[in-house]
């Protein structure tokens, strides 16, 4: 009896080692529709990171199925039913933005499956919620930067708040911002409501000249803040202009053209200032491979998910216990990631630092790192 | 809000509403003589659009060329549509066409969806339309001023053509019967045709200017923009191409006024013009320079 169980355990261990695994990883990101920029770079970095370190430790092999979601809602609930159905996944990247995030999470929190966002900073995200994790700070801490540095650094003491009412993000931002600027001293003149998918803000710009505040705050996301950015500048409205990560990426250069000069924005990292010694190396093989420099924030988030993961995948014995997973992602502390030195928490959430940039001559110029 | 800021808005509005008149008139004239409300209308636009930009961005051409370019694109892909997918359905019931406009509507933006992704593309707007005109503290772009006159001009030139040339009386006799106007020996299908070119040509006019005011072109820009000249079409009475100029403005002006004496509310401007809508329906099923259906049109 006690042959024929050691048979049984060799036999198993052997078996094990001999046929190493494909475990399936979903990624749901906007690679169409109005969001595409962010799921782009985004989803770049996760290819790259795999491409960097496809296998475990144990030796299986890790394949990233990728499914977009438009930037929609809907498709986002969709798209994660079926990698976690069909596709079996054992843990999902991405969704990006906080709204959609959200959705990701309320389905495969139902199904054990742990989801590791890149940049959905909306402070309730991970809230009620054991399956929610993020590399990326919350808007708690992202709006309390950008009042601190516009009271402080900047010395500017009014500001208007223009709000997108259908973005999670932006309410929740706009809601951070606010209370830290006010408890700072800084008094809000007016808070306007838009809806993402507005194209034209002249009467919002015009309404704004003449409140004359001392500066702007657009808690939005690239395609509105850059039309805002173009409109105020012809109706000749030059307050300066301050946004969360929303506009942290290219297109939204591309966009504003020199409407933008000047425009100040909260980002998680700066290809300039590498962090760890993990970036510097990324970096090097992100210019081999795409021969480009510049290494997106974005891209540096979303390879750090799938590094994350990857880590916490090794320390469980069995590397697709969705379970264990989430623990091992939640007991993640010191991680050196690409973007900065990732601690997550209990709750899922990360602590780490954020830097300020400037658009100066059309490209996003690094001036400060604050670290929590 | 003191005078200046009044005027501010005033020229705001004005400059939105002739951008969704433009985009009406090709909604109206189509329903005019088809009884279709061709959903595919905004994304022609939307063609138009991304036309001007190739012009301008990839084949280098002078702004008035890439218009050119984008207007015989665009007025080539409505005649195509109605050839290949209106005709065919000439004498079926109207909610097949219907659909199938929404079908082409969807094929359109997926197409462009496809081939050029999703990513705004920041249109190369010519620095003399972004040059800033400065009326005593009245600030605007040579673009804004640009739009209503051409607006007014294109309203004219369509009027002149409807109602003193032979073609406008072919197009305006289309809207009351297809079959007599057969008879009479007119090839209807030509004049539906030539309806398809106008409409679809002041849509690429209507995308170029929402293109040049709002410099970024994406595949879905079509589909609120549409949806709201559409509902500017109707206000101002389908079928009523001076209607449509008319609904476009209300429309504009409805958006500017609700942002500048409500901002809290002003991310429900769309709601806001909808409800217009409703009201106006309610009180003049027609529209407001709508005509009795059985009647006249135009």
């Amino acid at each position: 009896m006690k042959r024929l169980a050691l048979l049984a355990t060799s036999v198993a261990v052997m078996a094990s080692v001999g046929m190493a695994k494909e475990i399936k990883v979903g990624a749901v990101m906007p690679m169409s529709g109005p969001l595409a920029a962010y799921g782009q770079v985004t989803y770049e970095g996760i290819q790259l990171a795999n491409k960097i370190q496809p296998t475990l430790k144990n030796g299986d092999t890790i394949k990233v199925v990728l499914v977009d979601n438009k930037g929609d809602k809907v498709e986002t609930a969709t798209a994660t039913t079926r990698l976690i159905t069909s596709d079996k996944v054992v843990a999902i990247l991405g969704a990006l933005t906080s709204t959609n995030t959200a959705q990701t999470i309320a389905v495969a929190e139902k199904k054990k499956i742990p989801v590791i966002a890149s940049v959905a900073t909306n402070d309730k995200l991970t809230a009620k919620r054991k399956f929610a994790n993020r590399v990326c700070f919350m808007d708690s801490f992202q709006g309390e930067v950008i009042a601190n540095y516009a009271l402080k650094d900047l010395g500017l003491k009014t500001a208007v708040v223009i709000v997108d009412q259908a973005q999670v993000y932006s309410l929740g931002l706009a809601k951070a911002f606010q209370k830290a600027f006010k408890n700072g001293g800084g008094k809000i003149v007016k808070k306007i409501k838009i809806t993402s998918g507005d194209k034209d803000f002249k009467a919002v710009v015009s309404q704004i000249k003449s409140l004359n505040p001392d500066f702007m705050f657009l808690p939005l996301y690239h395609p509105e803040a850059s039309m805002i950015a173009r409109q105020a500048k012809q109706i000749g409205l030059n307050k300066p202009m301050f946004s969360g990560d929303g506009v942290a990426n290219k297109t939204f250069i591309d966009l504003g053209g020199d409407a933008v000069e000047g425009y100040m924005f909260t980002d998680f990292f700066d290809y300039s200032a590498p962090p760890t010694e993990k970036s510097k190396e990324f970096i090097a093989t992100y210019e081999k491979e795409t021969g480009k420099k510049e290494l997106p924030s974005f891209t540096a988030l979303g390879a750090d998910t799938y590094f994350v993961l990857v880590n916490a995948m090794n320390q469980c014995e069995d590397p697709t216990d969705s379970i264990c997973i989430n623990e091992k992602i939640k007991a993640t502390k010191g991680f050196e990631g690409v973007s900065g030195v990732i601690n997550i928490d209990k709750s899922g959430n990360a602590t780490r630092s954020a830097v300020i940039k400037v658009i100066t001559g059309g490209k996003a110029v690094y001036k400060a790192t604050v670290n929590p | 809000m003191d005078f200046t800021v009044f005027m501010q808005q005033m020229v705001n509005g004005f400059s939105l509403g002739s951008m969704y008149a433009l985009i009406a008139i090709g909604y109206t004239m189509v329903y005019g003589v088809l009884r279709l409300i061709n959903f595919a209308h905004g994304d022609i636009m939307m063609v138009g659009a991304f036309l001007g930009y190739f012009g301008i961005a990839v084949l280098e051409l002078p702004f008035g060329a890439a218009v050119v370019l984008a207007i015989l694109g665009s007025a080539a892909l409505g005649m195509l549509t109605d050839k290949i997918a209106y005709r065919p359905l000439r004498s079926a019931p109207k909610i097949s066409l219907l659909i199938t406009a929404i079908g082409i509507s969807f094929f359109l933006e997926n197409v462009f969806n496809v081939f050029f992704g999703g990513v705004p593309r920041a249109f190369p707007v010519p620095a003399y339309m972004e040059k800033i005109i400065d009326i005593g503290g009245l600030t605007f772009p040579v673009s804004a001023l640009m739009v209503p006159i051409v607006t007014l001009v294109l309203l004219l030139a369509i009027l002149w053509v409807l109602f003193r040339t032979k073609y406008g009386m072919a197009i305006r006799a289309l809207a009351f019967d297809v079959n007599t106007v057969n008879l009479m020996g007119i090839d209807a299908n030509k004049i539906i045709m030539i309806v398809f070119g106008i409409g679809s040509s002041l849509a690429a006019i209507g995308g170029i200017f929402w293109a040049v005011n709002y410099p970024s072109v994406e595949p879905m820009m079509g589909v609120l923009i549409g949806l709201k000249a559409f509902a500017a079409a109707v206000v101002g009475g389908i079928g009523s191409v001076a209607g449509a100029v008319v609904g476009g403005f209300i429309i504009g002006f409805t958006e500017v006024v609700v942002i500048a004496f409500m901002p809290e509310l002003g991310g429900y401007k769309d709601a806001f013009a909808f409800v217009f809508l409703i009201l106006v329906l309610l009180f003049k099923p027609t529209g407001i320079l709508g005509y009795d259906f059985d009647k006249s049109r135009f």
